[in-house]
């Protein structure tokens, strides 16, 4: 991957949701009023909630000065207004972490080490201030593997890190391959958590992505086809213009019907989405799209004719290649009723193919 | 477009010998006459209906001659032998489609309404054969959406085709694109019922493949990433070499999770060499950990079934504008006190080491 590529992407997701901040900027008129912090009670008792998803930056000044990585010098962490927000959504305890992971294409070390070490103790400085609220993710220059091991080691011991961040590839690179192992090592004989944040996939939207161990272009190419081609049918309006469209996606929908939480939310909460459906998208999910069955686990149909209904769920084999055939997990599943068994496994496919 | 071809060629050899009849399977289906599985439900006879039937159908040599398509002349084996396949699973008719849309890339109209028209007549001749077990979806030259139609059309009032199958893009075009619309416009005002199967995402796994309404470079974008990354450490044996090895992925762990049963079966494929120990639900429920960024409770409900409460954990995405999950948590029916408060903060606690 070029070092612009990243970089260029990275920006535009973050452009992307550029006054979508909770806090800060326009929401902060708000929280001048300090709004009561939320304590979380169950069953009558308090419980701490804590936050493993928390993003920021953290300026670098001079550090960075003359590199390609200037833009970072003035990041803005806006913790002051974090404070506010976790307060009011009942978050105790945020696991901080920066996500940008640009610094992966440093390829000087010691201006990577130099990168992640301020990261590292920015952190840990706003930690100490706020310790019952804050606690820090270790920031590491993967590319570097053996590095990365020693600066995780140095954020832990010395700067009271809890856990490591990482993103899904280093400039294109799976994070198993060998060279990665140090760090591996190094995360487990600790112990660690690592949390892996993803950057839009760019290292999978190119040719010859799904390559490796696992047959991922058949495991996930077909589902991931399907997911971007439904997705398209709703936020292109396609399912508008024809309302009488019935589609059927192969594969149990691909990804759409079983994670389709993000989905649903897109259009509210991406103010470049652009979107041209006039429903719901969950409208078109229980109408105009369809599904076959082959989802292998009583727990994966549950949730799908959940999300779909019944009406929606049509029986699929895929022959005459070797998937596991489903018919006897449709007959056994206790959550459908005698109707529903017999929708799925046929009537809802008579109606649709006129099969007398 | 070579790179279809030899996309599809990969994934057809990917499965090569994974054909359950055909070849060595056939013989001994065909003799042992297997009894036909009747499918009773609440004491009654029902009819099962299979929407997904792939069928590799030659082509006469000469409509393909001289082309970049000569050979698709070749295909697999007729559909003789799905009756006994049908019979043994319980299927009652089979919907019969040709999935891998090679012929999107003929630019000859004529060609193109020459590969489809064998395809829709001999459907239609296998389903006039066996009009009670085998019906067959339309093949059509999507690459001309008017001749697209205008074949539909053909294939349903004149060879009994029962709905169209397409692939998820046109040589790499959306199919949202307006010059799209004669297609479905036919399609919807014949009540058709369209059967879409993808090709292994040759149009997404490019440049700005993700690109377009709907903000797909993160609402799809990230959870692929996610879900490949947590694959392959599953698949590589990275978990096997570090067990002590605790990852946690964002936005739910991406697809992975939620869809679960492609991978679980996918590694037990007999095209697969696999170096890790364990079957794959062994790492999902004991290495691997989730975020809580699902939003909604059957989201969450499924999330927690497929992991266990010990692998999710509270996560909001701040400071972006996601919906915050706390009350989702806190009000979820399917969740007793304990695992809420392991979801919201316990599990976190004990992982992060806070006091």
């Amino acid at each position: 991957m070029n070092v612009r590529g990243r970089r260029d992407f990275f920006k535009s997701v973050a452009g992307a949701t550029a006054g979508m901040y909770v806090m800060a900027r326009g929401g902060s008129a708000d929280a001048q009023a300090p709004a009561a912090r939320r304590q979380v009670m169950i069953g009558g008792r308090r419980i701490r909630v804590v936050d493993v998803h928390a993003h920021c930056d953290m300026p670098l000044g001079d550090i960075v000065k003359g590199t390609p990585f200037e833009n970072q010098a003035n990041a803005d962490p806006e913790l002051e207004e974090r404070l506010l927000a976790i307060d009011e959504q009942g978050v105790d305890v945020q696991a901080l972490s920066i996500n940008g992971f640009w610094w992966y294409e440093a390829t000087d070390r010691g201006l990577a080490r130099a990168i992640c070490n301020t990261q590292n103790e920015g952190l840990a400085a706003w930690v100490r201030q706020h310790s019952d609220r804050f606690v820090a993710m270790a920031s590491v220059p993967l590319q570097f593997p053996d590095l990365a091991a020693e600066v995780l080691e140095d954020a832990v011991t010395r700067l009271g890190a809890r856990g490591v961040t990482l993103g899904g590839h280093v400039n294109g690179e799976d994070l198993s391959l060998p060279k990665f192992d140090p760090f591996w090592a190094k995360a487990a004989e600790m112990g660690e958590l690592v949390f892996m944040h993803p950057q839009g996939s760019d290292n999978l939207i190119k040719e010859g992505a799904f390559r490796g161990r696992g047959a991922l272009g058949n495991i996930m190419g077909n589902p991931l086809e399907t997911t971007y081609f439904l997705s398209r049918l709703i936020f292109d309006g396609v399912f508008d213009r024809h309302p009488q469209l019935r589609v059927c996606g192969a594969h149990a929908g691909g990804y759409l019907p079983s994670y389709f939480g993000r989905t649903e939310v897109a259009c509210d909460v991406r103010a470049n989405a652009d979107c041209a459906n006039t429903k719901r998208p969950r409208e078109y999910l229980r109408s105009q799209i369809l599904v076959d069955t082959m989802l292998f686990s009583e727990e994966g149909l549950r949730h799908l004719v959940a999300e779909m209904g019944v009406s929606q769920v049509v029986y699929g084999t895929d022959n005459p290649f070797n998937w596991p055939v489903t018919v006897d997990l449709v007959l056994n599943a206790p959550f459908l009723n005698d109707a529903e068994k017999e929708a799925i496994l046929g009537g809802n496919l008579m109606r649709l193919l006129r099969i007398t | 477009m070579a790179n279809r071809r030899q996309f599809f060629k990969t994934l057809a050899g990917a499965t090569a010998g994974m054909y359950v009849m055909g070849r060595g399977g056939a013989a001994n289906l065909l003799q042992a006459q297997a009894a036909r599985r009747q499918i009773m439900v609440g004491g009654r006879r029902m009819r099962v209906v299979d929407i997904h039937q792939h069928w590799d159908m030659a082509l006469p040599a000469e409509i393909v001659r001289g082309t970049p398509f000569e050979e698709f002349a070749k295909g697999g084996a007729g559909l003789d032998e799905r009756i006994p396949l049908l019979d043994k699973e319980g299927i009652d008719v089979g919907v019969v489609g040709v999935n891998d849309f090679w012929w999107y890339e003929a630019t000859d109209r004529g060609l193109a309404r020459a590969i489809c028209t064998v395809h829709n007549e001999t459907l239609g001749m296998w389903h006039r054969m066996h009009p009670d077990r085998l019906v067959g979806m339309a093949s059509v030259p999507l690459q001309f959406p008017d001749l697209a139609a205008e074949m539909l059309q053909d294939a349903v009032e004149r060879h009994g085709a029962r709905g169209v199958t397409i692939g998820g893009h046109v040589n790499g075009e959306n199919l949202t694109l307006p010059k799209f619309d004669p297609f479905w416009a036919k399609v919807a005002e014949m009540g058709e019922l369209v059967f879409m199967h993808p090709n292994g995402s040759a149009n997404i796994i490019k440049d700005d493949g993700l690109a377009g309404p709907g903000g797909l470079g993160n609402v799809v974008g990230n959870p692929l990433e996610t879900t490949v990354f947590l694959s392959r450490l599953i698949l590589d044996g990275t978990l096997d070499k570090f067990p002590a090895l605790k990852v946690c992925g964002a936005h739910g762990g991406g697809f992975l999770p939620s869809y679960f049963g492609r991978t679980e079966i996918g590694t037990q494929r007999g095209n697969q060499k696999p170096i890790f120990k364990k079957p794959p639900r062994e790492y999902l429920r004991s290495q691997i950990l989730a975020d809580t960024m699902v939003f909604s409770e059957e989201g969450l409900r499924h999330l927690v079934a497929e992991m266990g409460v010990s692998q999710v954990v509270f996560g909001t995405d701040i400071p972006f504008g996601w919906p915050v999950n706390v009350d989702l948590i806190a009000n979820a029916s399917v969740l007793s006190d304990a695992e809420k408060e392991a979801i919201l903060g316990g599990n976190l606690i004990k992982l992060l080491r806070l006091a």
